[in-house]
């Protein structure tokens, strides 16, 4: 086959090649480094600093109010990306911490502990460490309770730290019930909830929230979830330009950098690019074969070269629901009308969350989680499926299988009328087979990458009988 | 029929452990409705007053789990996946609908699983704020509320406030009457066994409330004419931890030499040591209780106090009165593995205990006959660290 001809402006460089992943994606890597390095001078600055977790509702009233985030679960996926987090992870596991919780959260704590044991940053701490913060603020939500826990916990090295724990509930999908009914008092608890962060805020950094300011921030915000959700049509493309295993990048404006300028300027990039490539059909990689949907799991951030090896075998991903959640436009939730941000907050919120429900509701045996996946199937010409299971997260990793069981059960036993060759409409059964890889998020030592390997392989064995059929 | 009289109260229970869910089987085929719930933190006052028997699902750590690993992930919490095993196989074929509270991550994420699997005519999820503020308790009794709406649907019948201040009144009266039967653990040696308590309470939560209130009163009268104390004087254990609805552990920990004279945990002092208010408002006081009087970790309490140790003693302060109040002489903490609520404060209660001057030992299981072995090797070496 013809090698692709790419552009100047978007060439074929670097180790992995950038017909792999974008370009833009390359900005990612020093984006967050400057982020994490101006958190740890904003501390010997002594500015203004929050631990904090990512889709808590709170993103855009900490830019307001100019308060610093250290993202800890970013920090954690950086130790792990480096392959750094052992020793963190073993420093609080002889804290007693158990191995089998959260990876992200161990890893956190161990570093902390060492920190506040040091009162400096532990030895070659990744990219310059995690700034020690002034206050912190938790958020179980109804999918996490390590977040619930995890700054509790760390309290213990560091008690001067106070803490806001924001519930952030949205109604759970109950398939008898329409939610609703339910879900304007949920609205109401999380708009007096952001309140009373709002006034923690303002109690303990001494400075008044700007609320035009926030607004200026949800609107920078929105308008960036809208070149994210533009840059996500764009991938439906065959070939698609861009694949999962760059998006696990991509999704950091979307996660720490929401109501900024630096944010926004990403996914404009991200978007125009994506644009040249569908228009000129470059695509991921050249015999594109198999397309799959990545379903559920966060990745092992110490082996993305996983998503290579796809690749050296014919597989792609065009969509994730991974980093998803919360990436649907304002204009498509039918918000309620209103002047208080934090009411707009709530509901925007709630209204990304419960997304798939009503569409859910009219599926038998579906559920939003797998209505969600049907549509991608559907909508990027998907053949397979694959989740990852993280041994410590149950957060992300509980429902997979659930969820895989109700997908095989709609789409194998159910006939799908299509045209056949002479014309006449013929039974067919689509099959998307699955594959479930177990890891974890961090910790490599659940990893054998020979194992791994040999999954894909029997995997894309089955999708290609799946094909010839 | 259910089983009562003088000096049958120990038997009664020990059917009933051995048999769980015999006695929920001979009321349905009765006529009456049976609801199964997970965990604590269901408002069965809610389920009683519909008119439904409230049934706790139990695990089994006898019985390896198998059904359930097709549909569940291995590193859900080991007793929810125990008992949606149990659920699989039919052991609680006589389930009218089952009631999932937001527990935990490991019951939260699994309800679209057990809903569905179970494929039962009515199951819902009751959402549980994670902090204990005015504006959480105000969400929670709505949320209750709709609870009960879609109950009273199903039920076919109001819940009237009336039949939500009788259920509990008479679930109050379980908790009293379990609190009497802990009073015969305070002597030394005390004058019944963990082993014995812990099949009274697991029997009490697969039986309608007023049956557990005459069980309770039988157990009691029996242990009250004892002649003599059924156990030896030796170590003082107390056992803190989540959920743990089976004799095994508390077996192994009596048998290798030390008497559990109390606990910190469900089906234990967690669940029965604090009454809900019998106010004008039922359902405020329903949500009282649950978000703010019983003590499970995987709700966060604000800190009232200046410093970091008072925020220790506001949370685990139930601990140090037990040690204090049952002359403790030594604590096991027992953590099932997967356990985010509990695991995350493991440190911290450690740090508490000690700083009780008691001697603490810390372990994760599996909630399986298999790691007895194991179990029992590290209790034996705690009592000897406790008898030096």
């Amino acid at each position: 086959m013809e090698e692709q001809k790419w552009p100047e402006k978007y060439p074929v460089e670097g180790k992995r090649g950038r017909k792999y992943g974008t370009v833009a994606a390359m900005k990612i890597g020093p984006m967050v480094k400057a982020a994490i390095g101006s958190s740890v001078e904003a501390q010997q600055e002594g500015k203004d600093i929050a631990y904090t977790f990512i889709e808590c509702n709170y993103d855009e009233i900490i830019r307001a109010m100019d308060i610093v985030p250290v993202w800890t679960e970013n920090y954690a996926g950086i130790c792990g990306a480096k392959r750094d987090a052992q020793r963190f992870l073993e420093k609080a596991e002889s804290l007693n911490f158990s191995r089998s919780l959260c990876t992200y959260a161990l890893c956190g704590l161990g570093f902390d502990e060492w920190r506040e044991e040091l009162n400096d940053m532990p030895p070659d701490a990744p990219w310059g460490g995690q700034a020690r913060p002034r206050v912190m603020l938790s958020s179980g939500q109804i999918l996490c309770d390590p977040r619930n826990k995890w700054y509790q916990a760390a309290q213990q090295f560091q008690p001067d730290v106070p803490i806001y724990n924001l519930t952030g509930f949205y109604p759970i999908y109950e398939r008898d019930a329409d939610f609703h009914e339910t879900e304007g008092y949920y609205a109401k608890y999380m708009m007096e909830d952001l309140r009373g962060l709002v006034r923690f805020l303002e109690e303990h950094f001494h400075k008044k929230m700007d609320w035009d300011r926030l607004w200026e921030t949800l609107r920078l915000a929105d308008e960036t979830t809208d070149l994210h959700v533009e840059c996500r049509e764009l991938r439906k493309a065959v070939p698609t330009p861009m694949d999962t295993g760059d998006a696990m990048n991509c999704m950091v404006p979307q996660a720490f950098m929401m109501g900024t300028q630096e944010g926004y300027n990403f996914y404009k990039d991200l978007r125009d690019e994506l644009k040249y490539k569908v228009e000129h059909k470059l695509g991921v990689i050249e015999d594109e074969r198999y397309r799959l949907v990545w379903a559920g799991g966060l990745p092992s951030w110490f082996a993305l070269s996983d998503f290579n090896y796809f690749w050296s075998k014919g597989a792609v991903f065009p969509v994730e629901s991974t980093y998803n959640e919360q990436v649907y436009s304002v204009r498509e939730l039918d918000l309620p009308k209103t002047d208080d941000p934090l009411e707009y907050i709530a509901w925007r919120s709630i209204r990304r969350w419960t997304y798939w429900y009503d569409k859910a509701r009219k599926r038998p045996g579906s559920e939003p989680d797998v209505e969600r996946t049907i549509n991608y199937i559907e909508k990027y010409n998907i053949d397979g499926i694959v989740v990852h299971e993280a041994f410590s997260c149950r957060s992300w990793h509980v429902g997979l299988i659930w969820m895989l069981n109700q997908i095989a059960k709609i789409y194998k036993p159910i006939p799908v009328l299509i045209l056949g060759k002479v014309e006449k409409e013929e039974k067919t059964y689509r099959e998307v087979p699955s594959l479930i890889l177990e890891s974890d998020i961090i910790d490599i030592s659940s990893y054998n990458e020979a194992d791994t390997r040999a999954r894909i392989d029997a995997f894309v064995d089955t999708l290609e009988a799946v094909k010839s059929r | 029929m259910a089983e009562k009289g003088a000096g049958r109260g120990l038997a009664t229970a020990n059917k009933y452990y051995q048999d769980y869910g015999g006695r929920a089987r001979e009321l349905k085929k009765q006529g009456q409705r049976i609801m199964g719930y997970l965990c604590a933190l269901a408002p069965v006052e809610i389920i009683s007053a519909a008119g439904f028997v409230p049934f706790r699902i139990k695990g089994n750590v006898n019985e390896p789990i198998t059904k359930a690993d097709s549909e569940m992930e291995t590193i859900v919490c080991p007793l929810v996946r125990s008992c949606f095993d149990m659920s699989l196989k039919g052991k609680y074929e006589f389930l009218d609908g089952i009631v999932i509270p937001h527990a935990c991550d490991s019951i939260a994420r699994s309800y679209s699983t057990i809903s569905y699997s179970l494929g039962l005519p009515y199951s819902h999820f009751i959402n549980i704020p994670h902090t204990t503020k005015d504006i959480s308790r105000e969400f929670f009794k709505a949320e209750l509320g709709t609870f009960k709406e879609s109950l009273a649907r199903f039920a076919g019948k109001e819940i009237s406030d009336d039949s939500l201040f009788q259920a509990i009144q008479l679930n109050n009266e379980v908790k009293a009457k379990v609190r009497e039967l802990y009073q015969f653990r305070k002597s030394d040696p005390p004058l019944i066994s963990g082993t014995e308590v812990t099949k009274v309470l697991v029997a009490a939560m697969g039986i309608p409330a007023v049956e557990a209130s005459q069980l309770l009163d039988d157990v009691i009268d029996e242990v009250k004419k004892r002649a003599s104390p059924p156990v030896k004087k030796l170590p003082r254990i107390m056992v803190v931890g989540a959920e743990v609805d089976d004799i095994a552990f508390i077996k192994l920990i009596e048998d290798s030499g030390a008497n559990v004279v109390v606990d910190s945990m469900c089906v234990g002092t967690r669940d029965y040591f604090f009454d809900v208010d019998t106010g004008q408002d039922p359902l405020g006081s329903i949500a009282d209780y649950y978000l703010r009087k019983l003590n499970c970790p995987r709700t966060y309490r604000e800190w009232t106090g200046e410093i970091y140790e008072e925020d220790l003693e506001a949370r685990f302060g139930d601990i140090g009165s037990f040690v204090k109040d049952f002359k403790v002489d030594g604590v096991i903490l027992y953590i099932l593995k997967y356990c985010d609520p509990f695991g995350f404060e493991v440190p911290a209660r450690m740090q508490y205990i000690k700083s009780l001057d008691t001697p603490v030992l810390y372990i994760e299981d599996e909630y399986s006959m298999s790691t007895i072995a194991r179990l029992r090797t590290r209790v034996q070496a705690f009592l000897e660290i406790l008898a030096r």
